[in-house]
């Protein structure tokens, strides 16, 4: 399909994540020939969402190897005085994968999402732990390397079955207890539905319903990502829903945290005391930095030393240091304050809360900038591997790649998501890791009159050396889940080997997890995991440059998603790649806003010369500029009220 | 425009493969214009075309381009979240085009349905029909079938230079998207945020802000 790719650009970037995008986005905005290409077949690499069918091909394609010979046609594409350094094929990012099922099969039929390809019924088999409690399972530990990749135009064959990491989870699995095949009657003849119950069936069915993200994060109203899209006119892509509330898990209890004036008074949690105390902190320290008499003394204590001399009572502190600030137990005063301002200034621009979330799941975002720069001619190839970098032998700056079918492409810059980057360069980077789990839930953590609450819960540590786990519930109107369920996500950065034990203890706290029948032995009040996804997600967001050895200067390197709960890594880290490689151009300008361009009958214009630009971009650009400059700086004057 | 009129805004993709004439369609009937020399679309994201339907109904058509990646098959799903309705269309000069209109009915009908999970109103457009005219006479009846075995509500012999067929189709297209809209009332999500559009003015002071 690829076959007239053009021999040369600009710019080549490898890898569709967030900062791969903008920066994507950002170079065609000033007229740079970009080739976008990512290894897989989906747009957006760890920042990807999936349908629940699209999350199974994942899972497996997680497993599963490419082959990671050089490809023979690489090199006779390289000249005498060049040198070439391979790309990695292996996407080693992903690891500890566990699925768990605690919803059964409605019938014996295998049972398909509407309009998917492939699921694999043969996956399902039952879990029976050491305790005797009985929940269905989907074993992903053994290889059921699915042989028919129908989603792989190209009909790769060179993939291999058995890695490490299949093992590590493997070994895992096993550890919560035998399994057992069973025919799915087996299953059937168990269950015993009250009609609201939802069904593994009924999820798979309505699979196109989800759109589960691999990594958590919202937008903060004022953070960099949504001024960003504001700027760049990428917000014409995007919606977004407020978050609606804030939840605390205080002395064994959920509870809402007051966001707002009226929130505060309104809270039956804070005594009137309280109330008036915590107002006075707020109003006082959203300008702190008018106040340095007021915390100086603690510059070098932590923030939590800091709220305890403010006489503020342990609720207010906790509320304050997990669910406003959001920082840890050890955060320094100055980082705590400067968060806590951060929260407080978002409130209100939107809505209740801080916190926008995309309709759709985050996984959009990046393809918006993708949009974007395809607009402004780059050009997009997924399922495209490269194989390698082509240095020349003197100047040691990278010159092309070139594809796995031996075509070469020539380019000033190369970009590059840290996780193609090949082991010889890579030896001395030692990388963090991200616990992720994603839990289909029946009902709401805490049930109001309104069930499409988009809420955000901080759990604070449970031991020293532990750190809090984000946890997000997200309804339906986010068209991220089915009708009746919810989708949680848990994340944290990890302390422990797999995800599992970072989280499972948490969900424990919050969920049921059992299956139909033994449901009258639990506790009704908490919501019912009916489907429970763990992994871990590596982090490389905190390497140095310095780290990765041997790379031209001109490849330069994305990391993958932080743990953090914003987005603002990824801005940054786009915004300052480009401005390295064009120290003098503006970082996304607003593009012309199309809805402006409206031609009729009788003021059709002449056709420009044929040189020109198309009439379209050039003659609305500058009317357009103006609104979006005014409606940014709206924001900002708002901002320095 | 008066204000007692509907507005109706349709979000319209305009798909096939390359060269078959999608830019050059949009530019005629929105701008009134064609150039026969190939460039490549860069910058337009969609164009708009504002019209009178009726006496007290005004329609304005986003019609969406598809920016290029028709080339090698990658659409984003910002392209077709939305849209409820779509022109394919391929070149009556070049039979490879018409083989490539099923695959991208079947891609379409995957990605996009309404929201009562009815495929969106598709419209086939035979282009260059100044060129090819003659060899295709003889196909109606064919076309016909290919129709409906393909869910296509219906098919246009068009030319975007000699200006053929275009209104006409796009008022075919216009008026399925308006009785399918009829048949399914839409429920409206209320608190949807559109940072672009959402000017922060209207939350100057409000009870949200701990300041005043
Ligand atoms: N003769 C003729 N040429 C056309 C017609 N429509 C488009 N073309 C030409 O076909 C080529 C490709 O058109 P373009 O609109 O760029 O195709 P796209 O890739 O589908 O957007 C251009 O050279 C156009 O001038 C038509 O109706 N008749
Ligand atoms: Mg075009």
């Amino acid at each position: 399909m690829a076959d007239d790719l053009p021999t040369e650009f600009d710019v080549v970037i490898l890898g569709t994540g967030l900062p791969e995008s903008i920066i994507a986005a950002a170079c065609t905005r000033i007229g740079q020939r970009v080739l976008h290409i990512d290894a897989r077949n989906y747009y957006g690499g760890n920042w990807a969402s999936f349908t629940f069918s699209g999350l199974q091909t994942w899972i497996e394609n997680c497993k599963q190897e490419l082959n990671t010979e050089l490809a023979a046609a690489c090199k006779g594409q390289a000249l005498d005085n060049e040198e070439i350094i391979p790309f990695n094929k292996r996407n080693q990012t992903i690891q500890n994968i566990e699925v768990f099922c605690y919803s059964s099969t409605e019938d014996g039929e295998a049972v398909e999402e509407a309009g998917a390809l492939n699921i694999n019924s043969a996956l399902l088999t039952t879990v029976t732990s050491s305790d005797g409690q009985e929940n269905s399972s989907i074993d992903i530990s053994k290889n059921h390397t699915s042989t028919e990749q129908n989603d792989s135009p190209e009909g790769r064959s060179d993939l291999e079955e058995a890695t490490n990491s299949d093992q590590r989870s493997a070994d895992s699995t096993l550890e919560t207890g035998t399994i057992v095949e069973v025919e799915p009657s087996l299953t059937q003849a168990i269950q015993q539905d009250s009609p609201k119950t939802i069904t593994y069936s009924q999820i798979v069915k309505e699979g196109r319903r989800f759109n589960v993200d691999l990594v958590s994060k919202f937008l903060y109203s004022r953070g960099l990502l949504i001024e960003l899209l504001i700027k760049s006119n990428v917000s014409r892509y995007t919606e977004f829903k407020n978050v609606t509330r804030i939840l605390t898990y205080h002395n064994g209890k959920i509870e809402q945290v007051p966001c707002s004036r009226a929130d505060v008074f309104a809270s039956k949690q804070l005594s009137m005391v309280e109330k008036r105390i915590l107002m006075k902190f707020l109003m006082h320290y959203i300008d702190y930095e008018l106040h340095p008499e007021d915390y100086q003394d603690y510059e070098n204590s932590t923030f939590l030393e800091f709220l305890k001399s403010k006489q503020l009572t342990p609720t207010l502190q906790h509320f304050v240091l997990y669910s406003i600030a959001m920082v840890p137990e050890n955060a320094k005063t100055i980082e705590g304050l400067k968060a806590m301002q951060h929260f407080l200034r978002c409130l209100g621009r939107y809505g209740n809360t801080p916190f926008l979330f995309p309709m759709y799941g985050l996984g959009e975002i990046p393809q918006c900038f993708c949009r974007m720069c395809a607009v402004f001619g780059g050009v997009y190839c997924l399922h495209h591997s490269l194989e390698c970098l082509v240095v020349d032998g003197d100047s040691k700056l990278c010159k092309a790649v070139i594809d796995h079918r031996g075509k070469r492409v020539d380019c000033k810059y190369v970009i590059v998501e840290d996780s193609y980057l090949p082991e010889q360069i890579c030896a001395n980077v030692s990388y963090k890791q991200i616990s992720r789990a994603v839990l289909i839930t029946d009902c709401s953590i805490l049930n109001t009159e309104s069930n499409q609450e988009i809420s955000v819960l901080t759990f604070p540590p449970a031991d020293k050396g532990q750190t809090a786990v984000y946890i997000t519930e997200l309804c339906s109107s986010t068209m991220t889940c089915m009708k009746n369920t919810y989708l949680v996500h848990l994340t944290c950065s990890s302390t422990k080997p797999t995800a599992k034990e970072d989280l499972e203890p948490v969900v424990q706290q919050l969920f049921t997890l059992s299956t139909e029948n033994d449901i009258e032995a639990n506790d009704r009040t908490k919501p019912k995991v009916l489907w429970a996804l763990y992994f871990n997600m590596r982090d490389s967001s905190g390497v140095p440059r310095q780290s990765y050895a041997g790379l031209p200067p001109n490849v330069y390197v994305c990391s993958g998603p932080d743990h953090c709960f914003g987005n603002d890594h990824a801005v940054q880290q786009a915004e300052n790649l480009f401005h390295e490689l064009y120290p003098s151009e503006e970082f996304c300008p607003p593009a012309p806003n199309p809805e402006d361009i409206i031609y009729d009958g009788e003021c059709a214009q002449q056709e420009p010369s044929e040189s020109s630009i198309p009439v379209d971009s050039k003659a609305e650009a500058s009317a357009e500029n103006e609104t979006v400059v005014e409606s940014y700086e709206d924001s900002e004057a708002q901002k320095a009220e | 425009m008066q204000s007692h009129q509907k507005e109706h805004l349709y979000k319209i993709l305009v798909i096939g493969d390359l060269g078959v004439g999608k830019t050059s369609i949009i530019k005629r009937y929105v701008h009134q214009n064609f150039s026969p020399h190939y460039r490549a679309t860069i910058g337009v994201d969609f164009a708009l075309k504002v019209l009178s339907w009726d006496s007290d109904t005004v329609v304005r058509l986003q019609l969406w381009d598809i920016a290029g990646q028709e080339r090698f098959g990658n659409m984003t799903r910002v392209y077709y979240r939305e849209a409820v309705g779509a022109f394919i269309v391929f070149d009556v000069t070049r039979p490879a085009t018409f083989e490539a209109v099923a695959k991208w009915k079947e891609d379409l009908d995957s990605k996009l349905t309404l929201a009562n999970g009815v495929p969106v109103s598709a419209v086939l457009l035979a282009n260059k029909c100044d060129q090819g005219k003659d060899n295709f006479k003889n196909h109606f009846t064919k076309m016909d079938q290919f129709c409906k075995e393909h869910g296509f509500v219906a098919w246009y012999e068009t030319s975007a230079k000699e200006n053929i067929n275009i209104d006409e189709a796009s008022r075919c297209l216009v008026s399925h998207i308006i009785a399918s809209e009829s048949d399914q009332m839409q429920p409206v999500e209320p608190d949807i945020v559109k940072p672009q559009i959402l000017n922060s003015s209207k939350i100057a002071s409000c009870s949200a802000c701990f300041k005043s």
